[in-house]
């Protein structure tokens, strides 16, 4: 069986996620011990169990650990059905990693699928909604699979309570991805979200991103959330380059101002719009997983450590062979080649 | 692996939990969603306590809950409080919704919280969690601390089951050490029975006020531990009353009853003045009766209804006096039998020994002479200022005999302290000899076979025979078998008391072998003849 040590590389809960992902598309079981090892509150959290139910809901798997505080936990999957499954997520926690958790499988799944998924939808420790809805899924589409989403209620921290809906379309076998260049930069877009909080915050987020990137943010365009169910404010960049959308999110936080939230995405982007690659490094990690199995390439920034470890997660399931090399020193530009064997 | 669920229960906080606008209650720490709101705490079950008059409130903290616990399935309670600072009907009520909740612990890990309601509703819940009554640990929600996360803030589980804390759990035990040291007088005791027993007494007597009985042979310590169980029971406040000891076998006839109930004034002939007697003394003490199976029948009859209904009626009086004590009774008899001979009364004796401690004699103690040698010349040394030793070769005798078959100890203790005593007092400057020691076993020895000789038939046959055996005896054996023991510690060897024994058949030439009938004779009782010189 496969052993995963849960502490291995950022030893999050990502090392799970990505374990389970790749467990139930190539049906192979693994054991993964250590999980969370030497945090101080070790173990599978409420978000984490929430992932491992999904999954096992999905392809009926046989399940050994899966309690509060387990620190191993053995996963042996049966057969992926596709279908409608509803998924809640507490403590605000993301319902967009119980996404990235299940969506692998039912993309090649023999069934078409509809999630609901109830949680959080922005919240800063996990891929926004409208990341996955602009930049990730549109490139997933290119796979050959079509994902739509749709998004009935925000979900902020640390009241949650969002929800989106999911629709999954399979193909029997995901196409490589090729994405080495840009292309030209068709459109910068920056959008303000609130919710039960003064729509001040929102301009003054738009004005420095605007100042900072070069945007024309007047008329401003804000979101002012209708029936919130709690507080929350996010500001979101969309880069829309001809072979790409990148999608860049400052989340407002109590005690932060908004400047400097503002500040802080703006910062990001002319990163990544110096880099001139087509793939930021949240947007590579999605990418990874089904690229291993689809095989293809492309560029992005240095690698991260959450990045490194999910190459790490992957080797141990797949006999794909990934290549990270730094193709450009000067700009860190760095290409990413899977070789399906 | 199949995990225990965790159900939390809880009171609706009006104030802390109502907290902010509905625009910004997630800005505000509210102790109820709080407990929802931590990734390591997954509740299964809510069981939300609240009023009437709460409805709203209660029904919008339930929606939130859910809303950052989907996990979670919450039950509404009504329940209600006419006045929430009220004890008597806060705990009354809280108290029969436990009573009527259906607790399934092997399934399920209960926690109650006690942050929201009233301070009053703190103590009932604390009350019930620390009686059982809860089955469960208490949770403890705090606001956070000029966290970066506005309103999630910390808890803390706290479980009343002080053995689970390993400080306080070894704290306790070195203070039982310490009680179990101080009923033992201090004496190192190696007898692990005798231990065990001391051990089982602690815990009996700082957790129960029932009469305690203790018996074992004469000077086996029963007096000496009564007195030390009042003063361990009197440091830990448990009495605050006196401690009276009364040996019932000085108390005869009218007196008796006198002593023990008191009387009032012309009561009888002599009775000048008013009497309170002993029950009434030990009011709010310990009294303890020591040889209880002396007590006549009627002050038996008496103690009866004093031990039931902690009142009694002095002698003359026609008014009852009320007196609480707790009672401790000694004895070397086995009342059980005198209950079957009528002599002890049987729902008293069911009345006195809820708890029976019997106490070894000496000799069922031979590892723990060392020891109490030691005490009884400390105690020499403070009663007399005279520190006195035993030179080496002078203790390895004394502790040779007394550990031997040829020290009957017949007094336990109270033979080994009067030989320290002795000893101590003839030692040439303070120092023990051989010298000494001899003469001192010569005295004890002469002492105990002076004893076996002019004991009573019981006595004599007691000290021979288990508690058992001698309720087994007929009145018609227990006259023959004295006898015969009697004669065989006169004689040099067992031909010698055969022949005393058997002197009239044997100059009819009827008997062949005296010897041999007299060893299947005491056989029959399980008696050998060097079990005679024992004692």
């Amino acid at each position: 069986m496969i052993t995963i040590d849960g502490s291995m590389g950022e030893g999050g809960g990502q090392v799970l996620r990505t374990s389970l992902a790749l467990s139930m598309l190539t049906g192979q079981p693994f054991r993964i011990e250590k999980i969370r090892a030497g945090r101080d509150r070790p173990g599978l959290l409420r978000q984490h169990l929430t992932a491992v139910r999904a999954a096992k809901g999905i392809c009926g798997a046989e399940v050994v650990g899966d309690a509060i505080g387990s620190q191993e936990l053995t996963f042996t999957p049966c057969m992926v059905s596709g279908g409608h499954y509803e998924f809640a997520v507490g403590t605000a926690g993301s319902a967009t990693l119980v996404l990235q958790t299940v969506l692998p499988a039912l993309l090649v799944a023999k069934e078409r699928s509809t999630l609901l998924l109830e949680g959080g939808t922005h919240n800063p420790w996990a891929p926004p909604f409208d990341f996955l809805q602009r930049a990730f899924l549109p490139l997933v589409g290119r796979m050959g699979p079509k994902v739509r989403v749709e998004l009935d209620r925000y979900g902020f921290y640390p009241a949650g309570g969002g929800r989106f809906r999911v629709t999954i379309d399979p193909v029997a076998q995901l196409a490589p991805l090729e994405l080495v260049e840009r292309g030209e930069i068709h459109r910068k877009r920056a959008t303000a979200i609130v919710s039960q909080l003064p729509m001040d915050i929102a301009l003054r987020e738009l004005k420095v991103v605007g100042k900072r990137l070069g945007l024309v943010v007047d008329p401003p365009d804000i979101v002012f959330v209708k029936d919130p169910v709690g507080p929350g404010n996010v500001v979101l960049i969309e880069v829309e380059s001809e072979n790409v959308t990148e999608v860049f999110t400052g989340f407002g936080q109590h005690g932060v101002r908004a400047e400097a939230v503002a500040e802080k995405v703006a910062k990001e982007v002319r990163r990544y719009l110096a880099a001139g690659v087509p793939v930021g490094e949240h947007l590579a990690d999605q990418l990874l997983v089904l690229m291993a199995t689809a095989g293809g390439r492309f560029r992005t920034v240095a690698p991260s450590r959450h990045t490194t470890t999910n190459i790490e997660v992957i080797k141990a399931f797949l006999p794909s062979e990934i290549i990270t090399a730094c193709v450009d020193e000067a700009r860190g530009v760095w290409e990413v080649e899977a070789k399906k064997m | 692996m199949n995990p225990k669920k965790t159900v939390i229960f809880g009171l609706l906080g009006t104030v802390l939990d109502g907290a902010g606008k509905r625009e910004d209650r997630w800005q505000k720490w509210r102790p109820t969603v709080s407990l929802f709101q931590h990734e390591e705490l997954l509740v299964h079950r809510f069981e939300f306590l609240h009023d009437e008059i709460r409805d709203g409130l209660a029904g919008r903290v339930a929606a939130d809950i859910a809303t950052v616990s989907p996990e979670t399935k919450i039950c509404q309670h009504k329940v209600q409080f006419r006045d929430p600072w009220d004890f008597e009907e806060v705990y009354g009520t809280l108290h029969d919704f436990m009573h009527a909740y259906r607790f399934d612990p092997d399934r399920e890990d209960y926690l109650i919280h006690i942050t929201t309601g009233t301070h009053v509703a703190q103590i009932c819940m604390f009350l019930l969690a620390e009686s059982r009554a809860f089955p469960g640990k208490l949770i403890q929600t705090a606001p956070p601390h000029r966290s970066r996360r506005p309103n999630t803030g910390s808890y803390t589980i706290i479980d009343l089951d002080l053995s689970k804390y390993d400080r306080l759990a070894s704290r306790f035990r070195q203070k039982m050490r310490d009680d179990v040291s101080y009923l033992k007088s201090g004496i190192e005791t190696r007898n692990a029975e005798f231990n065990r027993l001391i051990e089982r007494i602690e815990r009996v007597a700082l957790h129960s006020t029932a009469p305690l009985l203790l018996t074992g042979p004469t000077g086996a310590g029963k007096s000496l531990l009564a007195r030390r169980i009042y003063e361990l029971k009197h440091q830990r406040r448990q009495v605050a009353g006196p401690f009276v000891e009364v040996n019932c076998a000085t108390l005869r006839g009218d007196a008796a009853m006198s002593a023990l109930f008191g009387h009032v004034k012309g009561a009888f002939t002599g009775a000048v003045s008013d009497r309170p007697g002993l029950l009434r003394a030990a009011d709010g003490g310990m009294l303890f009766l020591d040889e209880v199976g002396e007590l006549g029948t009627d002050e038996q009859t008496m103690l009866l209804r004093a031990v039931e209904e902690k009142k009694f009626l002095p002698l003359g009086s026609d008014r009852e006096v009320a007196s609480s004590f707790q009672l401790v009774c000694g004895t070397n008899r086995n009342l059980q039998a005198d209950v079957a001979q009528g002599r002890f009364r049987e729902d008293l004796l069911a009345r006195i020994n809820l708890w029976t401690f019997r106490l070894p004699g000496l000799r069922d103690r031979t590892e723990d002479i060392p020891p109490n040698l030691q005490y009884e010349l400390d105690q020499f040394a403070r009663s007399t200022g005279a520190h006195v030793t035993f030179n080496k070769e002078a203790a390895s005798r004394f502790l040779a005999f007394a550990a031997s078959s040829e020290a009957a100890w017949t007094a336990n203790f109270r033979d080994l302290n009067g030989a320290v005593v002795r000893m101590a007092t003839l030692a040439p400057g303070g120092r023990i000899t051989v010298g000494e020691v001899e003469e001192e076993i010569a005295r004890l020895k002469a002492a105990w076979r002076r004893e076996a000789m002019t004991g009573s038939d019981e006595d004599v046959l007691r000290r021979m025979l288990s508690d058992e055996q001698f309720d087994e005896l007929d009145r018609f054996d227990l006259v023959q078998l004295a006898e015969v023991i009697r004669t065989c510690r006169h004689s040099r060897s067992l031909s010698d008391a055969g022949r005393a024994l058997f002197a009239a058949s044997r100059r009819r030439k009827s008997s062949a072998n005296d010897a041999d009938r007299l060893r299947k004779y005491l056989a029959r009782f399980g008696i050998d003849w060097h079990d005679l010189f024992r004692e």
